[in-house]
């Protein structure tokens, strides 16, 4: 137990110090902008069809499921007002940052533990090319802004197969639908949703190289690290979610 | 190898022959009791988001006290299973891709061949079996955690009335709607388990490490795609 506690802390420390040292690297050149926006470039297409297909289902549910309980009170106008900020503040980002850890983020940490295990980032290590500024901040920088980009995607997304299924599916009035929406949803929002996205991303980028820099142990050790990173933004997206949340309901916001 | 004919030899190798037992048990074991402790945490945090969450968009028309009824729809019937899947579906179909796709690139595949035991049987069958039984197990003890955990934040930390959140919740939520979270892991499970065969056992000799993470990325991304997409469906058919 103890020695579990021990060993938690200091993989923070090591991913805190890991942080400050790509900060730092970002800070001071050289930075490699054609590997960034070329890996944004394919991270992104990879992301979009999982992403939006993983948060399209989830309007689409509360708006079933929102329905029978609000017709049973006869108040199934008021649909919109529970959809809408569920879906800006809560299940749009969570989801598009856990998809695109599933995808971006594994798909990186395996990525540079082919390379660790091959010996590829020693040799750039030796050619004087900082593994750091080469291959983990691109793909930090990318997964930093293809995730607030996304999470606008499946927004829309959500919102539109919410309206789907309430609107035309259940036969919900088109008029009242609206009205409640735009009464209910405010900025803060939006600005809300995309601020979680921002920094989700950035603890995938963060953690998929840290993890792709320890791998260790051939084949089975590459798998280890893309599912190692999964699981841990996973957590921390979790637990960042409801700290977040209680702290929006103490302000008020 | 495509997919349709990967099923296709799955199923038969399932359903014909009784898999080797001790594979069956060993993969249980990794499937269902390796998942709890991260299961635990990840569903305690969603059940206190969930109520959070419900809390604040309630309270925007006076409606917090439905939060007990809210807790148990949206808990009970949607988030627990599709969760859990999508959890224990990356740890899971993870560990299953990466040691298929590693048993592929090392030749052990071949080896059970030449040896003239069919994998299909032995590696496959028995992982299939596993997984389609463990998930429904930690669906529904992630029905449990999460519940208490909505209890916890409902009523200790938002102040809702006990007895009223669970008045809401005894008249919202009947055994049929456990017993259709307990359905949809068997689906589940069954789902992620031949998604993460089939790219695990696709992967060949030369794609070497590499590989074995591209095998474990497919085998996460389309589980969780296919998780979700199945529950939009099977909540369609079953609730409407």
């Amino acid at each position: 137990m103890i020695a579990g506690v021990r060993r938690f802390f200091a993989l923070l420390g090591e991913i805190l110090s890991f942080a400050v040292e790509v900060a730092r690297c970002m800070i001071q050149g050289p930075r490699f902008w054609a590997e960034t926006i070329r890996l944004a470039d394919v991270l992104m297409r990879r992301c979009l069809i999982p992403v939006g297909l993983a948060v399209a289902p989830v309007g689409a549910v509360i708006s079933l499921q929102g329905v029978s309980v609000f017709r049973m009170f006869g108040a199934d106008g008021i649909l919109s007002s529970m959809l809408a900020p569920a879906i800006f503040r809560q299940y749009s980002p969570a989801l598009a940052s856990v998809m695109v850890a599933a995808q971006a983020g594994s798909s990186i940490a395996a990525r540079i533990g082919t390379m660790k295990v091959r010996g590829q980032i020693d040799a750039l290590a030796v050619m004087s090319v900082d593994p750091i500024r080469y291959v983990v901040v691109p793909g930090f920088v990318a997964c930093l802004f293809i995730t607030p980009l996304l999470n606008i995607l499946t927004t829309a997304l959500g919102l539109v197969s919410g309206w789907f299924f309430a609107v035309p599916v259940s036969g919900i009035n088109p008029g009242a639908f609206t009205a409640n929406l735009y009464s209910q949803v405010t900025l803060v929002d939006l600005w809300v949703g995309i601020g979680k996205c921002f920094f989700f991303g950035g603890a995938v980028g963060l953690i998929a190289g840290f993890l792709g820099l320890r791998t260790t142990g051939g084949a089975a050790g590459v798998g280890k690290s893309a599912n190692n990173t999964v699981v841990y933004t996973i957590i921390l997206i979790l637990v960042a979610d409801y700290l977040v949340s209680m702290l929006l309901l103490e302000l008020g916001l | 190898m495509s997919f349709f004919w990967f099923v296709r030899h799955a199923l038969v190798a399932q359903f014909t022959r009784v898999p080797p037992l001790d594979q069956f048990v060993r993969h249980m074991v990794d499937a269902g009791v390796g998942s709890i402790g991260l299961l635990t945490l990840l569903i305690f945090f969603a059940g206190l988001s969930l109520a959070v969450q419900g809390y604040a968009a309630f309270v925007r028309f006076g409606g917090q006290e439905f939060l007990g009824l809210f807790c148990g729809i949206g808990g009970i019937r949607e988030l627990y299973p599709v969760m859990a899947a999508v959890i224990c579906g990356a740890r899971i179909g993870a560990n299953l891709a990466a040691s298929l796709a590693n048993m592929q690139i090392s030749e052990q595949v071949e080896a059970l061949e030449v040896m003239g035991i069919d994998p299909m049987n032995y590696l496959v069958a028995p992982r299939l079996w596993a997984v389609s039984l463990a998930m429904p197990l930690l669906c529904a003890y992630a029905d449990v955690v999460g519940l208490a955990a909505s209890y916890l934040a409902a009523v200790h930390q938002l102040g809702v009335n006990p007895g009223n959140f669970m008045a809401q919740l005894r008249g919202i939520v009947g055994w049929e709607d456990l017993a259709a979270g307990v359905f949809k892991g068997v689906a589940f499970g069954w789902l992620v388990a031949i998604v993460a065969c089939y790219h695990g056992y696709r992967s060949a000799k030369r794609d070497g490490a590499e590989g074995v993470g591209i095998a474990t990325n497919r085998a996460i991304v389309h589980s969780a795609v296919l998780c979700i997409v199945l529950n939009m469906i099977l909540s369609a058919i079953l609730y409407v």
